[in-house]
């Protein structure tokens, strides 16, 4: 039974390249006015998964529904796609390019027009716009894709990679332009391995693994779902010393701040112990784990202790 | 509508470049060039000859010089009403110096010594040419004499052939004077009649400037064959490129192959109509002004006879069918490739069968009517260019004609879904190299 806001629906989808089986068995919805973040790590099977839902590739099993409808070419000018690397004509001029794509939308070039100028201002690339794509920075590059990805208005945005490449004030900026359109009624499928960006964008996850899912759910859920269990802590001094204290199973440090997994059972008061007279300590947290964790304890695991030994 | 966007993107982005406007103003200078330069150099010597005429007669100078003087003369120069093919024979032939030999007291050493002398002046200096032309002593008397030319080139027939025709001529016209003929009636003797070409068709016949028919033929299949190479190999670039920036996710999931690959194909062949339509209106332009300054008027040339709407109905009618055949093909080998040096290596056989109809053009134009001709006008991927020169060179039966559109509008049809079946899987798999099991797996798949 779909429920009429499900814009997206993605039922047991599989596909296989040779022997390699890219998607195995994949399911999710993305409904409107919803971020969905689809992450996974590289190789994972996001960007084949994307590309199917746009009818790039089909699936070998498994259907794909878009509006209620399962033949790509029924909606295809809803939806809004920005590719992994850059999609665009490298030698042709900003403003031009957003136009052309518009028109393959079938969007008419009055509103097209008025469009492109509204967003290219508001991402600072009015004055570039007469440039020739390849003259741009990356981070540049990037907005024109990603203006060229929602400049026909879709209902659905799929965005491969939407802030890979934007400094931090452009990530702000268009973490909120997102979010604003999704206040809009829009529905966003985007794809990303960077989990902290997700935490603070996406409103629902699913993890997918060697092409399978291995976690799905509303984001607060899902890390909830993993208990109180984890301690943020800040420091000054050298982090060293987290990965002795007591009751932790896992320390993850970065720099002056430190993510450590509890034991089953463990007390965070005497691994506060252990620590004060260690470190200089700016934070002590007990919470949930960060999404960044998750990601590791489910994906990521294996391949970190395996290096760890070695 | 999307294939309209396309198009446009496609035409803008051809007609708007440098390199577009270059091509289109610099092609016709560097084609009137091509076929100028040499006819002028020739003209002017660069092919000249100098040749030693070892006499044994000892009475052939003043005959020689003449002779020489009378089949080396410009058009008008030579007041005795020498017809085209006459003209036409002095206009190609390089300059010719004769230096005349004296027998000396033993005609057999003089050649020796003159043969000698052909031997070890290789360099070049006053002493230099390039044989020695021999007339053994009994020339005048005995018929059956045989003449000998020595020449350190072993493949310069052609000089070989006119001093043949010149001391030839010099010879009959010495031995009827010494039979008493007078100089009048010798030249009135010696005089060679004129051949004029005449094509004969159902519509009629007409006067033939053989070599201008060839030249403007050259010419037209030049302009048919040009844009299918380059816009042949711009649709091919194109498809690389976006192949490789990815662009084509974008398109592919807006918009069928069909649509993607009809838009590409004719926006580009629009751009190769507008510069041949350019250059068509250049080479109208500079004939009307020519003809008005009566320059080509007064060696006979009628520019209307090239560009007839009969030829430019045909121009227009086999070039649309050719770009399309061979756009299709170079749009599928650009799907299949990683790069424009994988594209093009793959190419080459296919350019290859393109040159076919133009490496033939000269024995169809020839022979339009033959059978070998008319198998091949009818072969889909040779028809265009085949059948465009048998049109220019004689009138088909209209059901030929007929038939070999039919034929590649089929091809065509079917190359369309083909290719936009190869595009849309091809444009897709990025790093290796497809296998020919591969392509036909896609194709039948797709």
């Amino acid at each position: 039974m779909r429920e009429v806001s499900t814009v997206l629906e993605v039922a047991r989808v599989s596909k296989s390249f040779g022997a390699n089986h890219a998607v195995d068995d994949v399911s999710f919805a993305v409904e409107r006015g919803r971020i969905c973040g689809l992450l996974g790590r590289n190789g994972a099977g996001k960007t084949t998964t994307l590309r199917m839902i746009n009818g790039i590739f089909l699936p070998d099993r498994g259907a794909i529904t878009l509006f209620g409808s399962s033949r790509h070419r029924d909606s295809r000018d809803r939806v809004g796609y920005l590719p992994e690397e850059r999609g665009l004509y490298r030698k042709m001029r900003v403003l031009e390019q957003l136009l052309f794509f518009a028109e393959i939308k079938r969007r008419r070039a009055a509103e097209a027009a008025s469009q492109a100028r509204m967003w290219l201002e508001r991402l600072e690339l009015w004055p570039l716009r007469d440039r020739k794509l390849e003259e741009l920075s990356r981070g540049n590059q990037q907005k024109v894709q990603l203006i060229a990805a929602l400049l026909h208005e879709p209902e659905l945005l799929v965005l491969d990679g939407p802030m890979s490449g934007f400094d931090p004030v452009n990530v702000v900026l268009v973490r909120r332009i997102l979010q604003e359109l999704a206040a809009a009624g829009r529905a966003i499928l985007l794809s990303t391995h960077q989990m902290a960006e997700a935490e603070k964008l996406v409103d629902e996850i699913v993890l997918i693994h060697a092409g399978k899912v291995v976690l799905a759910g509303e984001i607060e859920a899902v890390r909830s779902s993993f208990g109180q269990n984890t301690l943020h802590v800040g420091f000054s001094g050298d982090g060293a010393a987290v990965h002795a204290a007591p009751g932790v199973e896992r320390a993850t440090v970065h720099g002056h701040a430190a993510e450590l997994r509890l034991a089953a059972g463990a007390d965070p008061q005497e691994t506060l112990a252990f620590l004060l007279p260690r470190l200089r300590l700016t934070r002590f947290e007990v919470a949930a784990p960060s999404l960044e964790e998750i990601f590791i304890d489910q994906v990521g695991a294996e391949t970190l202790a395996a290096e760890a030994a070695s | 509508m999307r294939a309209l966007a396309v198009f446009k993107r496609e035409y803008l982005q051809v007609v708007r470049k440098k390199s577009f406007l270059i091509l289109t103003v610099l092609a016709p200078f560097l084609m009137a060039g091509l076929i100028v330069v040499p006819a002028l150099a020739s003209l002017k010597g660069l092919g000249a000859k100098r040749v030693a005429l070892v006499d044994g007669t000892g009475a052939l100078a003043a005959d020689v010089e003449s002779e020489r003087e009378h089949e080396t003369a410009l058009p008008g120069s030579s007041g005795d009403g020498s017809g085209p093919g006459r003209r036409r024979r002095a206009q190609a032939a390089s300059a010719l110096a004769i230096e005349y030999v004296a027998p000396g007291r033993e005609v057999e050493i003089t050649l020796r010594e003159t043969v000698a002398r052909l031997q070890t002046a290789a360099g070049t200096g006053a002493a230099h040419f390039d044989g020695v032309f021999y007339v053994p002593a009994g020339a005048l008397e005995n018929p059956g004499v045989k003449l000998t030319y020595y020449t350190r080139a072993s493949v310069d027939f052609i000089t070989q052939e006119r001093m043949n025709r010149i001391v030839n001529r010099a010879l009959v016209r010495r031995r009827l004077e010494n039979r008493g003929v007078s100089a009048a009636e010798i030249e009135r003797l010696l005089q060679s009649a004129v051949t004029e070409g005449v094509q004969v068709s159902p519509s009629g016949s007409k006067r033939g400037r053989g070599d201008l028919e060839f030249l403007g033929a050259f010419v037209f299949v030049l302009l048919l064959l040009l844009p299918m190479i380059i816009y042949g190999q711009e649709i091919m670039r194109g498809v690389v490129a976006e192949k490789s920036d990815r662009v084509v996710e974008i398109l592919i999931s807006s918009m069928s192959a069909l649509e993607l690959l009809s838009g590409k194909v004719l926006g580009l062949a629009a751009a190769g109509l507008t510069q041949v339509g350019i250059w068509m209106a250049m080479a109208a332009g500079a004939v009307g002004v020519a003809g008005g300054l009566g320059s080509l008027g007064g060696i006979g040339i009628d520019p209307l006879r090239y560009i007839s709407a009969r030829t430019v109905a045909f121009f227009f009618i086999f070039y649309v069918l050719g770009y399309l055949i061979y756009a299709c093909l170079y749009a599928a080998a650009g799907a299949v490739s990683n790069s424009e040096k994988e594209a093009q290596q793959m190419l080459a056989p296919l350019i290859l069968v393109l040159m076919v109809p133009w490496i033939l053009a000269m024995p169809i134009l020839q022979s339009p009517e033959s059978r070998f001709a008319v198998a091949l006008s009818l072969v889909p991927v040779f028809t265009p260019i085949t059948m465009f020169l048998r049109v220019l060179a004689s009138e088909p039966p209209l059901w030929q004609i007929a038939l070999s559109v039919a034929l590649s509008v089929g091809t065509i049809y079917i190359l369309f879904a083909l290719t936009a079946k190869i595009f849309r899987v091809g444009i897709l798999i990025y790093g290796k190299r497809p296998t020919i099991p591969e392509i036909w797996r896609w194709l039948k798949a797709a």
